[in-house]
């Protein structure tokens, strides 16, 4: 029944019969049939900074999953304070070379600082600790179930090593800093996680049915959007008792950035939405009878999807620069918990900086951060939209 | 095969050196996945004064040439090295590009397409015409501006010296045609190159601004590049015709020569595709009425001030309308753009509100039915619009597309059963059933107009309402649109409410036909009778514009 019909169809000499097959079949039979997934990664291959940003986010990601594994040591466990970063080398005792690195830990010499009076720290050249890869060292529980003791890097004999030095309490630096991407990055993705439910509901609803509730909720968003952001942000964090858990602490970090993070998405959202709403394939779904709820979903959604990812990806390391901002003023995240920010705290000083430089550490982590995530939010732009 | 493919020299043996010659221009693109040859190894030779057609269907490389012409192609194009474009005898591709910049706009100019959007709404059409002349003659600003408000004038435009200091938006489409052309003008080129100068036009502009052009040639004496698609254009304007296909010359014939014997397989065929035939005759003549408007109007409320003294005032799209529509049977709604009947299109549909009157559909009033009271209605009435690369949602495999409205409707019981009937209405749309999990970019505009119609028909809808279906399609894909469009008629007994401005697809297609300005009904009658016996002048213009052009 069906093959008749279509040979009936094919019969009919419409115009020409070579420009019917030139219209009709040659496009059909071209190519393969690609979902969207598989276009937009295959031109966000073709991206170098896409890729890169890609590797780098991933890596971030798991760092931050498996900070236990691949920190060194105990991120709260102290040894000396201000200890300098120590550096592999092949050194192998007084005069002696082999190929495994070693690193020598600091003792306190017999000079002192001819300034501060302090002693001075120098490694001590007669004990080398050889290090090695999956190591043993402190114990922890991998996901807090399983208990496990190795690391990914550290000294063979488990004694402490700091590759990026301590704090002034005598914690290693690295391992904080691996620690740190934990909370950091949480704050940023779920901030972002909220701010784009909340800023895409809203703006596809406001624009789509437009009216007087546009109208209304447009007031509100230019109302959010107009706020002070900063001064906000301390008051409302100083509303919470010092007593308060860490824990509600961060939530209402979490809370008060992404209550005035999300109006800027929405603004963006109503616009296309507004563009969008006014295009013939929603007129269409509108002529066969399609609902607002579908037409939202199945029609709009998709369609702006494109600019949400972008926005995301781009809202991730403003996020975590908002946060180390924060930290540095010590209105984001109290110990113990381990974020950049908080550790950066430590660096308020002049002194501290042109002592013990070590300390800026973070600063490098939070760098690495936010260009890796705009590498990619700018390989997914070209990428997302490959029609 | 007839001719050569890179025509070395015209078959009419025009005497004398061409003005421009061009040789063996092949432009290729870098795309994703290497390159596409655009075009390849064209040649051409215009001579002094003359008119040159260069007509092709989309993607057949005629704008192409003509960027290559003018040094405007984009960064990603390539022009092969063997190719030649001699301007004068001079080869323009091997200047340097600061020469090349001093030829443009100055002896060899260019208009084109858009008229919206190839003026700058920022600066004044003045201020732009008086640059145009400035940045090639040495030209005080006074003088230059006596000189432009000249301009203004040879283009009849109303009220020059009013105009000059006008911005783009206080000015139709068709006047902002002519403010280009002035600019295109005021250095008395030797070539215009004039790129489809009328399709974004109303047919009755579209014939002022041909005329405009052609005495404009007599006075100046240059040379005109025509490209266009348009072939009852090529043949009153033009003196000698290159017909281009997939980047190559398949033709080149003096005009006549080309209408009257036409060599190569694809001209005749785009001669065979101008819209022809007629609507199958109604069976009964006094059908069942299907649809019926009783002093349908539409307004909108276009607010005026700002956020404290918000005012509006009603913007009256369709005044009164009233009409019938009956079983079986074609109306097409003709006027130029603005007269209201795409508004009444959609106020059927119900995707404009309507203001007063009423709709009675199968003799239920329909007009003032909220979304939800509509919904079993809209499975009877469909849509099909114009420009298909809008109306599909390219997120959503064709598949999809056709499903959605059986899913909302709750036809077919099973997804297999809607399966089956999203095949069926492919087949009839004409399209291969396996396209289903395919996106609407994989397809040309034609392909994406039948999987719009195959939308439609899936509903088994009695009556649709076409929104200018053809007129974003090239010729040949139109004539295969129309075709099926009767087809489907027959087939499933549709009735069909024809929106469109081109008196010859409507001529193909519709049993009555109502004439429609800035809101009102003008003239309607039987297709015949109105085309060649026009009461109104209003009819007798649009008429004389759609089959003679020239008025």
């Amino acid at each position: 029944m069906m093959d008749t019909d279509v040979i009936a169809i094919r019969a009919e000499p419409v115009v020409s019969d070579t420009a019917e097959a030139a219209e009709d079949i040659a496009p059909v039979s071209r190519g393969t049939n690609e979902s969207y997934l598989a276009l937009v990664w295959r031109r966000l291959r073709h991206s170098r900074t896409g890729m890169f940003g890609l590797t780098l986010v991933a890596l971030l990601i798991l760092m931050a999953a498996f900070a236990e594994f691949i920190a060194p040591m105990d991120p709260n466990a102290s040894s000396i304070s201000f200890a300098a970063p120590q550096v592999p080398e092949f050194i192998n005792g007084p005069g002696g070379f082999s190929l495994r690195p070693s690193v020598y830990a600091l003792v306190e010499s017999e000079q002192l600082d001819p300034v501060t009076f302090q002693p001075l720290l120098k490694p001590d050249l007669t004990k080398p600790q050889p290090l090695g890869f999956f190591v043993k060292g402190a114990s922890y529980h991998v996901f807090g179930l399983l208990p496990a003791e190795t690391h990914l890097l550290g000294s063979l004999d488990g004694s402490p090593v700091h590759f990026l030095g301590t704090d002034k309490l005598g914690r290693d630096i690295f391992s904080r800093c691996v620690y740190g991407a934990r909370i950091s990055l949480m704050i940023a993705l779920t901030v972002v996680l909220i701010v784009t439910l909340v800023g895409t509901t809203v703006g596809i609803v406001s624009g789509y049915f437009g009216g007087a509730f546009d109208r209304w909720m447009q007031r509100f968003v230019e109302i959010v959007l107009a706020f002070p952001q900063l001064p906000l942000y301390l008051a409302l964090t100083s509303l919470i008792p010092v007593t308060a858990p860490t824990h509600l602490f961060l939530a209402f970090l979490i809370a008060v950035v992404s209550a005035l993070g999300w109006a800027q998405l929405s603004r963006e959202v109503r616009g296309k939405t507004l563009a969008l709403a006014r295009i013939e394939y929603v007129r269409a779904a509108i002529a066969i009878g399609a609902s607002d709820r579908r037409i939202m979903l199945q029609h709009i959604l998709p369609n702006v999807m494109s600019h949400v990812i972008v926005s995301v990806t781009l809202a991730v390391p403003s996020i975590v620069l908002l946060e180390s901002f924060l930290g540095f003023l010590g209105f984001a995240v109290k110990p113990p918990m381990i974020s950049w920010g908080l550790m950066l705290q430590d660096t308020a000083n002049y002194s501290v900086i042109g002592s013990y430089p070590w300390m800026m550490a973070p600063v490098g982590f939070v760098l690495i951060t936010v260009f890796a995530f705009n590498a990619l939010g700018d390989g997914l732009r070209d990428a997302i939209d490959p029609y | 095969m007839t001719t050569p493919l890179a025509p070395a020299r015209r078959l009419d043996n025009k005497p004398g050196q061409p003005l421009l010659d061009v040789r063996d221009l092949a432009v290729s693109f870098k795309v994703e996945h290497g390159t596409v040859q655009a075009v390849r190894s064209v040649g051409f030779q215009l001579h002094r004064g003359e008119t040159v057609a260069i007509v092709g269907e989309s993607g057949s490389g005629k704008s192409v040439t003509a960027r290559a012409v003018m040094g405007l192609l984009t960064d990603r194009a390539t022009v092969a090295k063997a190719s030649i474009i001699q301007f004068k005898g001079q080869d323009l591709l091997g200047l340097p590009e600061r020469l090349r910049r001093k030829l443009r706009g100055d002896r060899i100019s260019m208009i084109f397409q858009e008229p919206m959007s190839s003026l700058n709404p920022v600066y004044t059409i003045g201020d732009q015409i008086v640059e145009a002349i400035r940045e090639h003659r040495r030209v005080s600003t006074a003088a230059a501006k006596r000189e432009a408000i000249e301009w203004l004038e040879k283009v009849q435009l109303p009220e020059p010296a009013k105009r000059f200091s006008q911005y783009s938006h206080q000015l139709s489409g068709g006047q902002r045609q002519r403010v280009m052309i002035a600019m295109a003008l005021v250095n008395k080129p030797d070539v215009l190159i004039a790129d489809e100068p009328t399709t974004a036009l109303d047919v009755t502009v579209q014939a002022q601004i041909l005329e405009l052009l052609r005495e404009l040639q007599r006075q100046l004496g240059m040379a005109i590049i025509l490209i266009t698609h348009d072939l009852t254009i090529v043949r009153k304007f033009s003196d000698y015709v290159y017909v281009m296909q997939n980047g190559q010359v398949r033709e080149h014939q003096a005009t006549r020569q080309v209408f009257a014997k036409p060599q190569h397989a694809y001209t005749r065929m785009l001669l065979a595709s101008e819209p022809s035939g007629h609507a199958k005759p109604l069976v009964e003549q006094a059908g069942r009425c299907i649809l019926e408007a009783r002093d349908l109007r539409v307004s909108f409320k276009i607010p005026v001030g700002g956020f404290f003294n918000r005012r509006s005032f009603e913007f009256v799209a369709v005044k009164d309308l009233s009409l019938l529509i009956r079983r079986h049977e074609t109306v097409g709604l003709v006027g130029e753009s603005g007269s209201g009947k795409t508004s009444f299109g959609q106020a059927v549909l119900r995707l404009l509100d309507t203001t007063q009157g009423e709709v009675l559909y199968d003799g239920q009033p329909i007009a003032h039915l909220n979304r939800q009271q509509m919904r079993p209605y809209r499975s009877r009435i469909q849509v099909v619009f114009q420009d298909p690369f809008s109306s599909l949602n390219p997120r959503m495999q064709i598949g999809q597309i056709i499903e959605e409205g059986l899913i909302v409707n709750g036809l077919g019981a099973t997804r297999e059963e809607r399966k089956q009937r999203v095949r069926e209405a492919l087949v009839s749309a004409g399209m291969p059933p396996d396209v289903t999990t395919r996106f609407p970019h994989e397809f040309s505009g034609g392909q994406r107009q039948r999987v719009a119609i195959a939308r439609a028909i899936a509903l088994e809808p009695e009556f649709i309402v076409l929104d200018e279906p053809t007129s974003a399609l090239d010729l040949s894909v139109q004539a295969q649109i129309i075709e099926l469009l009767r087809r489907l008629q027959d087939e499933r007994g549709l009735s069909y409410l024809f929106i469109s401005h081109d008196l010859k697809v409507v001529r193909a297609l519709c049993h009555r036909v109502i004439v429609m300005q800035s809101g009102c009904i003008v003239e309607q009658g039987p297709v015949e009778q109105v085309l060649h016996e026009p009461e109104t002048e209003y009819t007798r213009t649009l008429v004389r514009a759609a089959f003679e052009v020239a008025a």
